[in-house]
């Protein structure tokens, strides 16, 4: 019989949970050292006027950086254009995405080619789109302007002309984020149980009806999380500027500038550190406060429907 | 319940260790704010040099962003040099990719004091992290008499001594050069332009006849500079724009002229003029030499390379690289300077230039009968060597990047929005002044 109360066992007992925390600690200090540190540490710099990353120095602390921040157009442009971009390219998206995987799903034959070619742009170099889409946005030989010319539209300087820019910008982007949200809604769908089509079916329910009353609502947790991680995302948009205006410039003028761009050439070529960073802390808190309003709009809806 | 308050608290205490850390390191930094730069040069300054007959065997490692024919042409230079050199130096050459990429990781590994034996380097990559450049004036001293050194390019010398110390050695240096369409000029009656009113003579024909726009320019902020120093005015400097003069506003009015009246245009979608000019879509456009190697001119056009057009005084940009040294050990820093005498002798400075249409950086390499022989065939070189006497590097300090950066994108906006000189002359002023002063 095992005496319990011996302390060995009670040495052991007392040390069960550190047993958890061991298994824990690689990925604990892997976060530490590349995301809890360099976060606190951009939260410092952010306050250290003239800070130089190579020597580690600075003249001051204080709230200089910030000040220059909201004192710069560009830094203001940034902010409107990243807006912009988030509040049309996610939407438009997620919806879009959610009637092709609807299609796509309906399809009998050949569902398998059309998932793979829908998908395709998920996992191509955002670069190398960027290099078809600039042709296609091209004024003089682009494929867009030549449909437009066939429907007797004038041809538009997509990527010359600062008003365009971001049209542009948003319309390669929806293209490119429609990859993602169609996988997942298509795995989302191939979850809801068929019985209840069926069921539909049976009373000769209009299709739209069946979209709106049967399949929206059954997806609603997904179409949660596409418009979360979509949000966070767009905020965060980077690559698709850089890809279709050529890796030189933000557009026409800087005309397409996003906040994380902003960060990158203040770090990269102005060596700004402190401004970058004080950029990334705004970035931060936008993400973070948008993210919890969504959490808490998606988490009240959860309770009511559970009651 | 109870395991996940502990591992709550080792979280936390996790995250304040990280804090105190981060604060630590900050703190011994700061204190060592005060002896900056002046110290830490003049530490390797007094350290004593290798004596070149003394360096012991030993791997040098050499960053870069050649690619294709340039990095050919490096590559088998150090080749020769690894084989041939009697200390047994091996000089490993690292592609780090574009400039950009180059710059950023020399940033990056600056913060990080890993830094390389060799790099090329533009000096405004530098600017936050000079007290790390190797000052080579010790080497220059003790193995170049006055005539070695001033073999260098006038130019290339004070770009490498802006510091206040030879920072660098002049490697793959380029100018910004006139192509034009020759076929579609001759057609027209003209002749490569000498001076503004050919610009703005070449303009009107072009529009006229044709209705074709006549040129553009790659390098805005580039454009800026050398159009104003035509003029006679000046650039900028620490203390902000000095074009605030009649001649300065003279200048950037005849420029917006030149986009408001249709005889320039902006680059835009095409990202660079080589193609353009190629495809016969636009008549002339003012470039690097380098970019020869890409243009292709359509079947049955020929190009035509010519120098800049000046007004008042002719001013020519020059750009490329130099090679600084980073290395602080002082039988490496021998063993590199050994390699950096090699890579800009006259012979290999004639052999790059020719195989990549960049430019000798020593007179003696002009002037030597091999690159003499290869001008006869190349008229972007005889255009380069023409223009000589024009060139000119950007200054750089504390900013200057930033307004070469944000002046092409204001000089873009007012192009776009067709402001006027004046307009245009009082918002760059603005531009400049806001980020210098």
């Amino acid at each position: 019989m095992k005496d319990y109360s011996s302390p060995v066992y009670t040495v052991r007992r007392k040390l069960r949970p550190f047993k958890g925390f061991l298994y824990l600690l690689p990925s604990i200090i892997i976060l530490c050292v590349f995301t809890i540190y360099p976060l606190i540490k951009t939260f410092m710099m952010s306050f250290m006027e003239d800070y130089n990353l190579v020597n580690g120095t600075y003249t001051a602390i204080n709230l200089e950086n910030y000040k220059e921040l909201f004192s710069d157009a560009t830094f203001l442009a940034a902010l409107k254009n990243t807006g912009i971009y988030v509040i049309f390219v996610v939407p438009i998206s997620v919806v879009l995405s959610l009637i092709i995987a609807v299609f796509i799903n309906d399809v009998v034959r050949g569902k398998a080619i059309f998932q793979t070619l829908y998908f395709l742009p998920y996992v191509t170099s955002v670069i190398a789109i960027g290099l078809v889409w600039r042709w296609m946005f091209n004024s003089n030989y682009g494929l867009i302007n030549s449909i437009l010319n066939l429907f007797g539209i004038e041809s538009i300087e997509w990527l010359n002309l600062p008003k365009y820019a971001m049209p542009a910008l948003i319309i390669f982007s929806v293209w490119k984020s429609l990859a993602f949200n169609i996988l997942i809604f298509l795995s989302g769908l191939q979850t809801i149980p068929q019985d209840i089509y069926r069921a539909a079916r049976v009373d000769s329910t209009p299709k739209m009806r069946v979209f709106f009353k049967l399949t929206v609502p059954q997806m609603r947790p997904i179409i949660v999380y596409a418009f979360m991680m979509g949000f966070i995302s767009a905020f965060k948009v980077y690559n698709e500027v850089y890809s279709l205006f050529g890796g030189t410039r933000a557009g026409p003028a800087n005309s397409a500038i996003t906040v994380v761009y902003y960060i990158y050439s203040k770090f990269y070529n102005s060596y700004r550190y402190g401004i970058a960073a004080a950029a990334a802390v705004v970035l931060f808190v936008i993400i973070f406060v948008f993210t919890m309003i969504e959490r808490y709009v998606t988490r009240d809806r959860d309770k009511v429907k559970s009651k | 319940m109870k395991m996940k308050r502990i591992l709550c608290v080792l979280l936390s205490a996790m995250m304040l260790l990280c804090m105190f850390t981060a604060c630590g390191d900050t703190a011994t930094d700061d204190t060592s704010n005060s002896n900056s730069d002046s110290e830490s040069n003049s530490d390797s300054e007094t350290a004593t040099l290798v004596d070149s007959a003394d360096i012991e065997a030993c791997e040098i490692v050499f960053w870069h962003a050649m690619s294709n024919a340039q990095e050919a042409a490096l590559t088998a230079i150090t080749d020769e040099f690894n084989a041939t050199n009697e200390w047994g130096i091996t000089v490993t050459l690292v592609n780090q990719g574009a400039y950009n990429d180059l710059s950023t990781k020399l940033t990056a590994s600056a913060a990080s004091d890993t830094l390389p034996d060799l790099s090329q380097a533009y000096n405004n990559w530098v600017t936050s992290y000079i007290d790390k450049i190797i000052p080579l004036d010790d080497f220059v001293e003790r193995d170049y008499d006055e005539m070695d050194y001033e073999d260098i390019l006038q130019s290339y010398r004070d770009e490498n001594s802006e510091f206040g110390f030879i920072s660098g050695m002049p490697f793959n240096k380029s100018t910004y050069l006139y192509f034009y369409n020759k076929t579609l000029f001759d057609q027209l009656g003209l002749s490569a332009p000498e001076t503004w009113d050919d610009l703005i003579n070449i303009g009107k024909t072009f529009q006229e006849e044709l209705g074709m726009v006549s040129l553009g320019y790659d390098d805005l902020a580039g454009l800026i500079e050398a159009t104003l120093l035509q003029n006679g005015a000046e650039y900028i400097s620490e203390d902000g724009a000095e074009f605030d003069t009649e001649e300065g506003l003279e200048a950037i009015t005849y420029l917006m002229d030149l986009y408001n009246n249709g005889y320039a245009r902006l680059v835009g979608e095409d990202l660079y003029f080589s193609g353009p000019l190629g495809n016969c879509l636009i008549g002339a456009y003012v470039g690097s030499s380098t970019g020869v190697s890409y243009i292709t001119m359509n079947e049955g056009y020929e190009l035509g390379v010519s120098t800049l057009p000046g007004n008042v005084t002719n001013a020519a940009n020059t750009a490329g690289t130099n090679v600084m040294m980073f290395t602080t050990d002082a039988n490496k820093q021998a063993a590199a300077w050994e390699y950096l005498k090699y890579l800009t002798n006259t012979e290999n400075t004639v052999y790059w230039a020719m195989e990549t249409g960049y430019m000798p950086i020593r007179t003696s390499g002009f002037e030597s009968e091999e690159y003499q022989a290869y001008m006869e065939t190349s008229e972007a070189a005889q255009a380069c060597y023409a223009q000589q006497e024009a060139y000119f590097a950007s200054s750089n300090f504390d900013g200057s990047y930033d307004v070469r950066n944000d002046i092409g994108t204001k000089f873009e906006e007012l192009v776009l929005s067709g402001a006027d000189g004046q307009t245009a002359y009082d918002e760059l002023i603005a531009l400049v002044n806001g980020i210098l002063q």
